[in-house]
């Protein structure tokens, strides 16, 4: 036998071990990508609509991966109350809070948000970025937003999603009497609807 | 067996086994005779891909990858129920509702495109063709199956007198006898007692029936035969949206027991005889066929009782039983619920298989019925645990019908078909 093959009988033998050690180590109850971080258990309900780890494919939802907990928590404290009115999200907001909120917000900002990859009007986005210079005193030139002022990121959130929020801040349907949320309402009063597909498309194309 | 018999045989049943190795495994009798694909470790069975054993197959993966994951499922597509109702009306083709389980595959679950046979809960082996598989824990997700014999001459008339409550070829079939139908004509559907797959589902058809005969054979009418006393779900926003469609002639409390396809007539239970061009007869139901064999339903010989944290049949250890084969359970047989049990079902095997306690996981409803070819209206249902029962905290329903309603619908679809397919 000659030494390169030897030596490569012996590299295998140590790969070999090195993977029964690694199987020992991992055990017979070897934790999925599930089980980590705490939260799935009270969360996986939401995967039917916000897909897999909270990465919607959908247009109308929102992607609720690595989404700061205090927002999350009250967005699901303003739908349970009536203040974010939803058919879909009244119910479920009062289950996840019956589960326990905090742990499904730290389920969801645990996650690795894949932004959205359906499709972007590209000639809309092109408009939306001239339309956005309005939104970036707030949200930033990409709309990045400022978390710690409570102030989302719309970058790679699904069209269908950020259109429908506009629509319902320009007609102060999401959380009436917010006093966190005037300014942008009546920001959004100065944007004519044709221009709300444009700004969705802008932002929903940032990464 | 020789060495090289059985690397070829572990080759054909490797989750990494390009299309011809499935092929192989899937139509080959010579294949499934004797443990034609002996367990190594811990392996989980999950018998129909549907949208409650497709997901658990997916899950059990994700939740722990060291579990071996067999996906016993004599289809290779997958064609989504939900919105198959809009192949009638025009408003969506079956292709657009049809889907592969190569995501399945991605995830490592190993597909065999069998029919079960049969299952020994005390030998922990399922039955397919001449050979068995063997398993640590299995999931049985059979669906529904058809009590023929409770309609007279339903069972010999099967290839004319179509239920297309499984979508696939029998809703294109459908679709086919609504669009050739002649201006004027009678098309009559008619509605099993409960308990039946997707309560709002024969609503829904109702609707997009009506609206592509208004539309379309403006003349033609639509009777529907319901065995049931009133429209089963969503009644009052139903009940508004036909008021656009004066072609419905809705008849509550018949129960139709009886089809002569050569004369077109169905007959009702108090003998009411109802003269037909096309009918749609979606006859009553039970769970798949599997459940029956296996002794896993109740004393009503219909549906599985199940424990409702881990989904376990009360009747066998080992066997869970998830989606619409279930009872007992304040759920609909929803596409939503079922996807749900399959979740909650991966997650308390994975955990058994591990030696670990089962988490409280209660499940959700989302279900959107399109009243038109371009609105809609929803209900959710949310629950919890309580004493280790399923209980119901609230029920929600759209204010009406619209095109919001039926823009997050479509937003739904997207989502959940991921969430089961991969």
């Amino acid at each position: 036998m000659s030494l390169a093959s030897r030596r490569g009988i012996a590299t295998l033998i140590v790969l070999y071990a090195s993977l029964m050690l690694v199987g020992l180590a991992a055990g017979p109850a070897a934790a999925g990508p599930l089980d980590p971080p705490a939260g799935y258990a009270k969360a996986f309900t939401c995967s039917a609509c916000h897909g897999f780890g909270g990465n919607s494919k959908g247009d109308t939802v929102p992607i609720l991966a690595a989404m700061p907990p205090p927002y999350l928590i009250k967005a699901l404290k303003d739908y349970a109350a009536g203040k974010r009115p939803s058919t879909e999200m009244e119910p479920y907001a009062k289950m996840a809070i019956h589960l326990g909120a905090e742990d499904v917000a730290a389920y969801f900002a645990a996650q690795k948000r894949e932004p959205w990859a359906g499709r972007v009007d590209a000639a809309a986005a092109a408009r939306g970025k001239t339309a956005a210079a309005a939104c970036a005193a707030c949200h930033g030139v990409d709309g990045r937003g400022d978390i710690a002022r409570g102030i989302p990121d719309l970058r790679g959130q699904p069209p269908g999603y950020l259109e429908n929020q506009m629509r319902l801040f320009k007609a102060d349907q999401r959380s009436p009497g917010d006093e966190a949320l005037k300014a942008p309402k009546a920001m959004m009063q100065t944007v004519p609807d044709a221009t709300l597909a444009d700004l969705a498309a802008y932002f929903a194309s940032q990464r | 067996m020789s060495a090289v018999a059985a690397l070829t045989r572990r080759r054909l049943l490797t989750g990494a086994a390009g299309t011809a190795g499935l092929t192989a495994l899937g139509g080959c009798a010579a294949s499934t005779k004797g443990d034609f694909a002996p367990k190594s470790g811990r392996r989980v069975v999950v018998i129909g891909g549907g949208w409650a054993g497709a997901t658990a197959a997916r899950y059990v993966r994700l939740h722990d990858p060291g579990i071996e994951v067999m996906l016993v499922e004599p289809s290779r597509q997958f064609v989504s129920c939900p919105f198959s109702n809009l192949v009638l009306s025009g408003v969506r083709t079956l292709d657009s509702l049809t889907f592969d389980y190569a995501g399945l595959r991605r995830g490592g679950v190993r597909l065999v495109h069998e029919t079960a046979g049969a299952i020994d809960p005390a030998a922990r082996r399922v039955r397919l063709g001449e050979g068995y598989l063997e398993y640590d824990r299995l999931i049985v997700a059979p669906g529904v199956d058809f009590q023929w014999e409770q309609v007279e001459g339903l069972a010999a008339a099967q290839d004319r007198v179509l239920h297309a409550w499984k979508a696939g070829p029998q809703t294109a079939r459908l679709a086919r006898q609504l669009h050739t139908m002649q201006d004027g004509g009678v098309f009559v559907l008619t509605i099993p007692p409960v308990a039946y797959r997707c309560p709002p589902g024969p609503y829904e058809r109702v609707c997009q029936v009506a609206w592509y005969l208004k539309t379309q054979k403006p003349r033609a009418k639509l009777i529907v035969l319901d065995a049931n006393p009133n429209i089963v779900s969503k009644t009052a926003l139903f009940r508004a949206a036909w008021q656009a469609y004066p072609n419905i002639d809705y008849r509550p409390g018949n129960k139709v027991v009886k089809v002569d396809a050569g004369a077109r007539e169905v007959t009702t239970e108090v003998g009411e005889r109802v003269r037909y061009d096309v009918v749609n007869l979606i006859p009553p139901q039970r769970a798949g066929a599997i459940a029956v064999q296996a002794d896993l339903v109740g004393a009503d010989k219909r549906w599985c009782e199940v424990n409702h944290v881990t989904y376990e049949s009360v009747k066998h250890p080992g066997v869970h039983v998830i989606g619409d084969a279930t009872g007992g359970l304040p759920v609909p047989k929803s596409g939503n619920v079922a996807n749900a049990m399959g979740k909650i079902c991966a997650s308390a095997v994975a955990h058994l298989l591990g030696g670990r306690t089962p988490p409280v996981m209660p499940p959700g409803n989302t279900c959107y019925s399109w009243v038109s070819d371009r609105e809609a209206i929803a209900v959710v249902n949310v629950y919890k645990i309580e004493g280790g029962k399923v209980v119901q905290i609230e029920q929600k329903l759209t204010r009406g019908q619209s095109a919001a309603v039926a823009r997050n619908s479509l937003g739904w679809a997207q989502s959940i078909w991921g969430d089961v397919l991969g």
